[in-house]
């Protein structure tokens, strides 16, 4: 959240906050039920529009299934963009904000997303492998791979957010990354259920490893870089509660939990959730393609270390998907083809990991700041825990329980139907990433690294997150994930 | 409260020392940290990834 959310009201800010968690909820298991109706043989989704690597436009979009070709690319995208505006819109009201402004707003953040989304797609940008260039007749290409669409989105933020800033304030009302990605993890729960049913066992080991992402990120990068944020830097205790937790656990979320949870004025965390938004960009520009220059023969460890290493859901989860992109395009240049899915799975899992998280940490330091430090009549309560859990991983818990059920509970034809169903919701799922990577770029005003005063903050999570936080998360995923690779593809 | 006063505040703020208490959370937490990694370590070894 740059300049745009701290004018925002911040009571108001914190508790819509606590309320996007449960709209995204609802949207994502709608999406999901609507996805699962395939499966009974009425395709309510089909509608949806997909992408294609092209060459020649008119052959870039298409409806998801063939039932619906009759709509065509352009009809599909259209019907797209209306379903998910009526249904943004509903929720958005539900949050009390101005659905105008927002149904406004949106129309231009989704023109602009997916026109970056498709941009991507080009052939020129996305081709990867020597075949795929042979197929379109190219000599060269950038090899980005379709996914590369959310780089051109978080690009095409950027660029709004530093050289049309009254035009990144008016598109405010609908730059919601956070409300996005939930969503799209949701949805995400399906998808993750699928794979990890073909692959129990591996699926299994990689729950077990999640667990020393929650002890890196909560025991070992939070006190680092709160002894650094005071001892080296001289920031007070609410300054550095804040910034340790919003560098060290999952930015925006627990830099909010953790500031309300030591009673921090709602200013100090959500400026510092601002920086958060901006390096967790730099991150996401770097950091998958140094996984894919590097770690490319280590795809699970290149998956942890983008979900331990990346602060922010959408940012990590999202650099996740790009890093999974990247990597199986270098090794299918190489002749090898992994199942997709797994490098994704692998930085979900960390991510979900170390968010379940954040409200049993929240009340720790609220216990003690409350109780020993600045002792009042306000103390941490322990139905705190509950109140700043992080609603929406419910329902992604939900979403891959039910799925994995489906997968290798029910009855074989449900299997054999499932992976089509949750290959329609992750449709969605890509759409929400792509306004994910938009909405990121907007509120990232980088002019703000220079501003006098938070130039110090901005020091800090430079000096933790280059000189620390990526090297030790580099180091614990492949003590934990190192020579174990993804299943071929059959 | 403006962003100018949240930048000048950052600027003036005088030095808080280390309490005890954040001295004990800093130290607990890293040592408690290590311990865990170390017996997450040895699980890994023991219970290898399954394919």
């Amino acid at each position: 959240m740059s300049d745009i959310a701290v004018k925002v009201s911040q009571p108001v800010a914190l508790r819509a906050r606590l309320n996007e968690d449960w709209l995204a909820v609802v949207i994502g298991l709608l999406v999901f039920g609507s996805a699962l109706a395939s499966i009974g043989g009425t395709d309510l989704l089909g509608w949806a529009v997909t992408t294609s690597v092209y060459t020649d436009i008119a052959q870039a979009l298409n409806p998801f299934a063939k039932a619906y070709a009759w709509l065509g690319g352009g009809g599909a995208l259209l019907a797209t963009y209306a379903a998910l505006l009526v249904v943004l819109s509903a929720g958005v009201a539900a949050l009390g904000a101005d659905v105008r402004k927002f149904a406004l707003a949106f129309t231009a953040v989704f023109a602009i997303a997916y026109a970056s989304w498709i941009f991507g797609s080009y052939a020129y940008v996305a081709a990867v492998t020597p075949a795929e260039q042979q197929k379109f007749g190219l000599s060269w290409s950038l090899k980005l791979t379709n996914e590369g669409g959310f780089i051109v989105a978080l690009l095409s933020g950027l660029v709004i957010a530093n050289f049309f800033p009254r035009f990144a304030d008016w598109l405010k009302e609908a730059i919601r990354p956070e409300l996005y990605i939930k969503i799209a993890i949701v949805i995400l729960g399906a998808t993750v259920a699928v794979t990890a049913a073909g692959r129990l066992n591996l699926a299994s080991s990689l729950l077990l490893r999640g667990a020393a992402a929650i002890v890196e990120a909560y025991l070992i990068y939070w006190a680092v870089i709160y002894y650094i944020a005071r001892k080296w830097f001289g920031f007070s205790r609410e300054w550095s509660v804040p910034l340790a937790s919003g560098i060290s656990i999952c930015g925006v979320a627990a830099a909010i939990a953790t500031g309300g949870a030591i009673r921090a004025r709602p200013a100090v965390p959500i400026l510092v959730s601002s920086l958060v938004v901006v390096f967790a960009v730099v991150e996401v520009l770097i950091l998958p393609f140094l996984a894919q220059t590097f770690l490319w023969q280590e795809p699970l460890v290149a998956g942890a270390w983008i979900g331990l290493a990346i602060k922010t859901d959408g940012a990590a989860v999202a650099g996740g998907g790009i890093t999974e992109s990247l990597i199986m395009a270098k090794n299918a240049a190489e002749g090898i083809n992994y199942q997709p899915g797994w490098i994704l799975a692998t930085t979900t899992t960390v991510k979900i990991f170390i968010d379940i998280f954040i409200g049993i940490w929240a009340f720790i330091l609220g216990y003690i700041w409350t109780n020993h430090i600045d002792k009042g009549p306000d103390k941490a309560k322990p139905s705190e825990i509950w109140q700043r859990f992080p609603k929406f991983i419910l329902g992604f818990l939900l979403v891959f329980a039910l799925s994995l059920w489906l997968a290798v509970g029910s009855t074989p034809q449900i299997a054999k139907a499932l992976p089509a169903a949750a290959g329609e919701a992750n449709v969605f799922r890509v759409i929400f990433f792509v306004l994910t990577f938009f909405s990121i770029g907007v509120l990232s005003d980088f002019r703000k690294l220079w501003q006098q005063g938070f130039a110090k903050l901005a020091a800090v999570y430079f000096v933790s997150l280059f000189g620390f936080v990526i090297w030790v998360g580099l180091l614990i995923s492949w003590l934990f994930f190192s020579g174990f690779k993804p299943p071929l593809a059959s | 409260m403006s962003q100018s006063d949240l930048k000048n505040e950052i600027n003036a703020a005088e030095v808080e020392p280390l309490l005890p208490i954040e001295k004990k959370l800093i130290g607990w937490s890293l040592g408690l940290g290590i311990a865990l990694l170390a017996v997450l370590i040895a699980v890994n070894h023991f219970v290898p990834i399954k394919l």
